[in-house]
C-alpha cells in the first residue's frame, strides 16, 4: 500500500509562506532603517538650520562679540514641538558667551581645525547625555576677522530625540501596515492559485473514486500538460487491465468447456464399458477411456503450467540463460517420446546464445512447440530444430526454427493457431489446443516474435525470432 | 451643611496668616485643612505662585473641598523672585509652581526641573496650551494698558499704541513721572511682555523713547502699579495683566482698561510640578483641578481670570473677553521660541537699550515704586 509522504499543497503553502515572510521581514527591516535615517536627516537639518541662523547673528563690534540671536533660530527648533533644546555660544577661549554653560562633550579640537581651514560651515553632529536625556548636538565653528585679530566662536545647538523617534515610528508603522496588508493579500492570492493548480489532481481522484470497479474505459478529464502523462499512464494501465481481464474471462469459459466435454465423453464411455458383455469390446472401450483421460490430464497440466507461468512472469526477474543449452536439453528430454511416435528429432546449429530470460518459461515454450511438431509429423519423419543468427537490414537477430514434415497449416489458419483451444477443423489428433498459445505468451514475455512458414514439400516451420537486445550474446 | 460651610470660611479667615516681606514683596498664606486639627500631621501642598492670593483662593477652596485633609501653603511673590528662589534653594522647592512668566517657567521645564504628568484633564484645554506633559497653561490673559480717564478731558481714549504715543506727545510734561511700567529687570512678566513687544511692533523704539523722556516709574508687579494709578501717582500704566486691570476698572470708573487694537499680546499663566516635589500626588490632583472644567469655571467666575478653555462660560470667559474691543490676539507661543527671552545676550541688549532710555536723561528719576 502506497503511503502519502507529504502533501504537495502543504509543501507549496509552507514554501510560499516562508518566502513571503522572509520578503516581508526584509522589507520591514529596510523600512525601519530608512525611517530612522530619514527622521534623523530631516531633524539634523532643522538643527543645523537653527545653528546657522545663530551663527549669522554673531559679530565683532569694537573687539567685542555682539550676539543678537534671532527668534527664528528658536522657532526652527520649536518645529519639533515636544523636544527640549539647548544651545551655547562659546568663544575661542572656551568661555560661554550665552546659553547653557555645561553642555557635554564639545568637540573643540575638531571645531578649531574647521574654523581655521574651511570657509564654509561643516556641521559636526554628535550625541551626548545631558540632563538625563540623550541629546543630539550640532556644533559649528565660525572665525570672525577684525583688523588685526582673529576670533573663533563656536555655536552648539542640541535637541532631544522625541520628535525624530516619533517620526521614525510613524514611518515604520505605516510601512508595517502596508506590509501586513500586502502579506495577507499575496497569501490569499497564492492560496487561491495553489488551490486552482491542484484542482485537476482532485478531479482525477474524484473521477476514479466515482467509478465502479468494472468500468475500465479511459478517464476523460481536461488536465494541464504536466498532469497529462499521469492521466495517460492511468488510462494505459486500465486498458491493459481491461485486456487481461477479458482474456481471462474468455480463457476461463473455454477451459470450462474443454474440460466438461472430455468428462462427458469419459462418463458415457465408462457407462458403455459397464454395460458391455463382450470382453474384447470392453477392453477396447477401457482403452478409449484411458486415452481420453490422458488427453484430459494433458489439458489440465497445460492449464496449470500456464497458470504457473503467469505467476512466474510477475514474480521472477530475468537472468542470463544459455539458449542453445536449453534447446538441446529439451530435445534430449523429448527424444524418447518422439521415438515412440516413430519421429526423429534433429538438432542443427553450432552457435552458443545467451539471453536474458526465464529458463523455466523458455523450456515450457520449446517443449510445447516441439511436442506440437512431433504430434503433427507423419511416422518416420524428422523434426529439425535449428538455432541460427540472421543479419537482416543491418539488424542481427537470433532465430530458432522448428521444422516438421506434417501436413502443414493452411494460410487462413496460421493466424489462429496461437489462440486458446483453437484447432483447425481438419485436425483429428488429440491435444489440448493450449500449448502454442502458452508458447506465444512466453515468447512475447521475452520480446520474441513468432513467425509461421510453410516447409517444403510439406510441413510447417515455426520461427521464434529473438531480437538483438541487451543481454543477448552469441558466438559461433 | 451651610453652617459648616460658613464656619469653614470663618476658620480660613481667622487662621490665614499673612506675612508680607516688604523688601521682596513675598506673601505667605496658609490654608489649613478642613477636617483635621492642625496639630496633627497633615498633608501639605506647597504652592509658589505669582498670582494674587485673592484671585487664586477660590481654586484652593475647591481643592480642599475635594481633599479636605490637605493644607495648602501658598507663597506669593513676583515672577523673577520665584524663579530665582526655585533655582537657588533646591531644598525648598514647592509642589506646584504657578507663574505668568512663561519664559521663566519654560526655561525650568526645558532644563528638566518639571515632572512629566499626563493629566486626564488635558483634553479639556487647547492643544497648544501645554508643552510636553510638563508645563500646563491654564489662563488666557491679555496684556493691557490702563489709564486714568481724567487726563483725557473729553478726548477719545487711545486705542492703539500709535494713539497712545500721540496722547503722550500731546500731554507732554503732564505725564512726566506719571507713566507706570514693569521694571523689566525685576519682573519676569514685565520682561516677557516687553521683549515680545520688541519682536512684534515697530512702535517699540518710539515707545521706549517716550517712556524714557517722561521718566516712567517702574514697578515689580501689577497690583502696585494699579495702586499707584488709583492714588494718582501715575496716569498711564503700560503692559499690565488684563485680569486685575479689568477688575479695577469695574470698581473705579475712572480707570480705563484698553486692549491695544494694533495687536493684543496674550499670555498664559502656566503651572508645573517640580521633579523634586514632596507631594507629587497632591500636586497632580491640583493640576487636574486647574485644567478641569470645574477649575476653569472657577477661574472664569470667581477668580476674575480668563481661563484657557474655550468651553467655559462666565463673566471672564474667553467668549466675554473677545466681545471687548481688542486688536489681533497674539498669544505668546508656549514652546522653544520662549528660550530667546531667557537668552543672556539678548537680555543684556534689551537691558542696555532700556537703561539708555530710562536713565540717561535724568539719573535721579528713581524707579523705586
Amino acid at each position: 500500500m502506497a503511503k502519502a509522504t507529504t502533501s504537495i499543497r502543504r509543501q507549496l503553502i509552507l514554501m510560499v509562506a516562508t518566502v513571503l515572510i522572509v520578503i516581508n521581514v526584509v522589507a520591514l527591516w529596510s523600512a525601519h532603517i530608512y525611517a530612522n535615517r530619514a527622521a534623523k536627516e530631516s531633524y539634523d537639518r532643522l538643527l543645523y538650520g537653527s545653528a546657522l541662523q545663530m551663527a549669522e547673528n554673531i559679530n565683532i563690534l569694537d573687539s567685542k562679540f555682539f550676539i543678537d540671536l534671532p527668534v527664528s533660530a528658536f522657532e526652527t527648533l520649536a518645529l519639533s514641538t515636544s523636544d527640549r533644546a539647548f544651545y551655547s555660544i562659546i568663544n575661542g577661549q572656551y568661555r560661554v558667551l550665552t546659553g547653557y554653560k555645561d553642555l557635554p562633550n564639545i568637540p573643540f579640537t575638531q571645531l578649531l581645525q574647521q574654523s581655521s581651514e574651511k570657509e564654509k560651515f561643516i556641521p559636526i553632529y554628535y550625541e551626548a547625555m545631558y540632563r538625563g536625556e540623550t541629546v543630539r548636538f550640532v556644533a559649528l565653528g565660525k572665525r570672525l576677522l577684525e583688523a588685526d585679530s582673529v576670533n573663533d566662536v563656536f555655536i552648539i545647538v542640541g535637541q532631544t530625540l522625541d520628535a525624530r523617534r516619533a517620526a521614525a515610528t510613524e514611518i515604520s508603522q505605516m510601512a508595517l501596515q502596508f506590509v501586513t496588508l500586502f502579506f495577507f493579500i499575496t497569501l490569499l492570492l497564492l492560496l487561491f492559485v495553489i488551490w486552482r493548480v491542484l484542482q485537476p489532481l482532485q478531479a482525477i481522484k474524484q473521477a476514479i473514486t466515482e467509478r465502479s470497479p468494472q468500468e475500465l474505459s479511459p478517464l476523460e478529464a481536461d488536465v494541464p500538460s504536466e498532469i497529462a502523462p499521469l492521466l495517460k499512464s492511468i488510462n494505459y494501465f486500465m486498458a491493459q487491465l481491461d485486456n487481461t481481464l477479458s482474456r481471462l474471462k474468455r480463457f476461463t469459459a473455454e477451459a470450462a468447456h474443454q474440460i466438461r466435454t472430455p468428462l462427458a465423453g469419459l462418463n458415457s464411455q465408462a457407462q458403455n464399458a459397464l454395460d458391455e458383455t463382450d470382453e474384447v469390446l470392453r477392453q477396447k472401450q477401457l482403452q478409449h477411456i484411458l486415452e481420453s483421460s490422458n488427453v484430459l490430464t494433458n489439458t489440465v497440466n497445460q492449464l496449470l503450467s500456464r497458470a504457473t507461468l503467469t505467476h512466474r512472469y510477475q514474480s521472477h526477474p530475468f537472468s542470463p540463460v544459455s539458449l542453445d543449452h536449453v534447446i538441446k536439453e529439451t530435445c534430449r528430454e523429448l527424444v524418447v517420446w518422439a521415438l515412440e511416435q516413430q519421429v526423429e528429432i534433429e538438432y542443427l546449429g553450432d552457435i552458443q546464445v545467451t539471453i536474458n530470460g526465464d529458463e523455466f518459461a523458455l523450456k515450457q515454450m520449446l517443449q510445447n512447440i516441439i511436442e506440437n511438431a512431433i504430434k503433427y509429423s507423419p511416422k518416420g519423419s524428422v523434426v529439425e530444430v535449428e538455432l541460427m543468427v540472421i543479419d537482416e537490414l543491418s539488424e542481427t537477430s537470433v532465430v530458432l526454427q522448428i521444422r516438421d514434415q506434417g501436413i502443414g497449416v493452411p494460410d487462413q489458419d496460421k493466424e489462429h493457431i496461437f489462440e486458446y483451444f483453437y484447432r483447425s477443423p481438419e485436425n483429428f489428433t488429440s491435444g489440448s489446443g493450449i500449448g502454442l498459445s502458452i508458447a506465444k505468451e512466453v515468447a512475447e514475455h521475452h520480446d520474441a516474435r513468432f513467425h509461421l512458414k510453410d516447409n517444403q514439400p510439406t510441413g510447417l516451420i515455426v520461427e521464434v525470432i529473438f531480437p538483438q537486445r541487451k543481454g543477448l550474446s552469441y558466438e559461433s | 451643611m451651610k453652617v459648616s460651610y460658613v464656619l469653614v470660611i470663618c476658620f480660613i479667615l481667622v487662621s490665614r496668616m499673612v506675612f508680607a516681606d516688604a523688601a521682596q514683596q513675598i506673601t505667605y498664606i496658609t490654608f489649613p485643612s478642613l477636617n483635621k486639627p492642625p496639630k496633627y500631621q497633615e498633608d501639605v501642598l506647597a504652592i509658589y505662585g505669582a498670582i494674587n492670593h485673592q484671585a487664586i483662593s477660590p481654586l484652593f477652596k475647591a481643592y480642599q473641598e475635594k481633599y479636605p485633609h490637605v493644607a495648602i501653603h501658598y507663597t506669593e511673590s513676583n515672577t523673577r523672585h520665584l524663579y530665582e528662589q526655585f533655582i537657588s534653594q533646591p531644598n525648598m522647592r514647592p509642589d506646584v509652581m504657578l507663574s505668568p512668566a512663561m519664559d521663566l517657567q519654560f526655561k525650568l521645564a526645558n532644563d528638566g526641573y518639571a515632572l512629566a504628568y499626563d493629566s486626564p484633564e488635558l483634553s479639556n484645554v487647547p492643544k497648544d496650551s501645554h508643552w510636553r506633559n510638563e508645563l500646563f497653561g491654564f489662563t488666557y490673559e491679555p496684556i493691557v494698558t490702563a489709564l486714568n480717564s481724567d487726563i483725557l478731558v473729553g478726548e477719545a481714549s487711545p486705542l492703539s499704541r500709535e494713539q497712545l504715543l500721540n496722547l503722550i506727545r500731546s500731554k507732554n510734561h503732564l505725564l512726566d513721572d506719571k507713566i507706570g511700567l514693569f521694571d523689566i529687570q525685576q519682573s519676569g512678566l514685565g520682561y516677557l511682555a516687553w521683549a515680545y513687544d520688541g519682536q512684534q511692533s515697530r512702535s517699540y523704539g518710539r515707545l521706549l523713547e517716550a517712556f524714557g523722556t517722561h521718566q516712567a516709574r517702574l514697578y515689580t508687579d501689577t497690583s502696585s502699579m494699579l495702586n499707584a494709578l488709583l492714588k494718582g501717582q501715575i496716569f498711564i500704566a503700560y503692559n499690565l495683566v488684563g485680569a486685575y486691570s479689568y477688575q479695577w476698572s469695574k470698581k473705579y470708573a475712572w480707570i480705563k482698561t484698553i486692549m491695544p487694537t494694533d495687536y493684543t499680546t496674550i499670555i498664559m499663566r502656566t503651572a508645573f510640578i517640580p521633579r523634586d516635589a514632596q507631594q507629587p500626588t497632591l500636586a497632580k490632583r491640583f493640576i487636574d483641578l486647574l485644567l478641569s472644567p470645574e477649575g476653569q469655571h472657577i477661574l472664569a467666575n470667581q477668580s476674575g481670570i480668563t481661563p484657557i478653555s474655550t468651553k467655559v462660560k462666565g463673566p471672564y470667559s474667553r467668549d466675554e473677553l473677545s466681545k471687548l474691543p481688542h486688536g489681533i490676539f497674539r498669544p505668546i507661543p508656549l514652546g522653544l521660541e520662549l528660550l530667546i527671552q531667557t537668552d543672556d545676550a539678548k537680555k543684556q541688549l534689551i537691558y542696555r537699550e532700556w537703561d539708555n532710555a530710562m536713565f540717561i536723561i535724568s539719573n535721579d528719576s528713581s524707579s523705586i515704586p
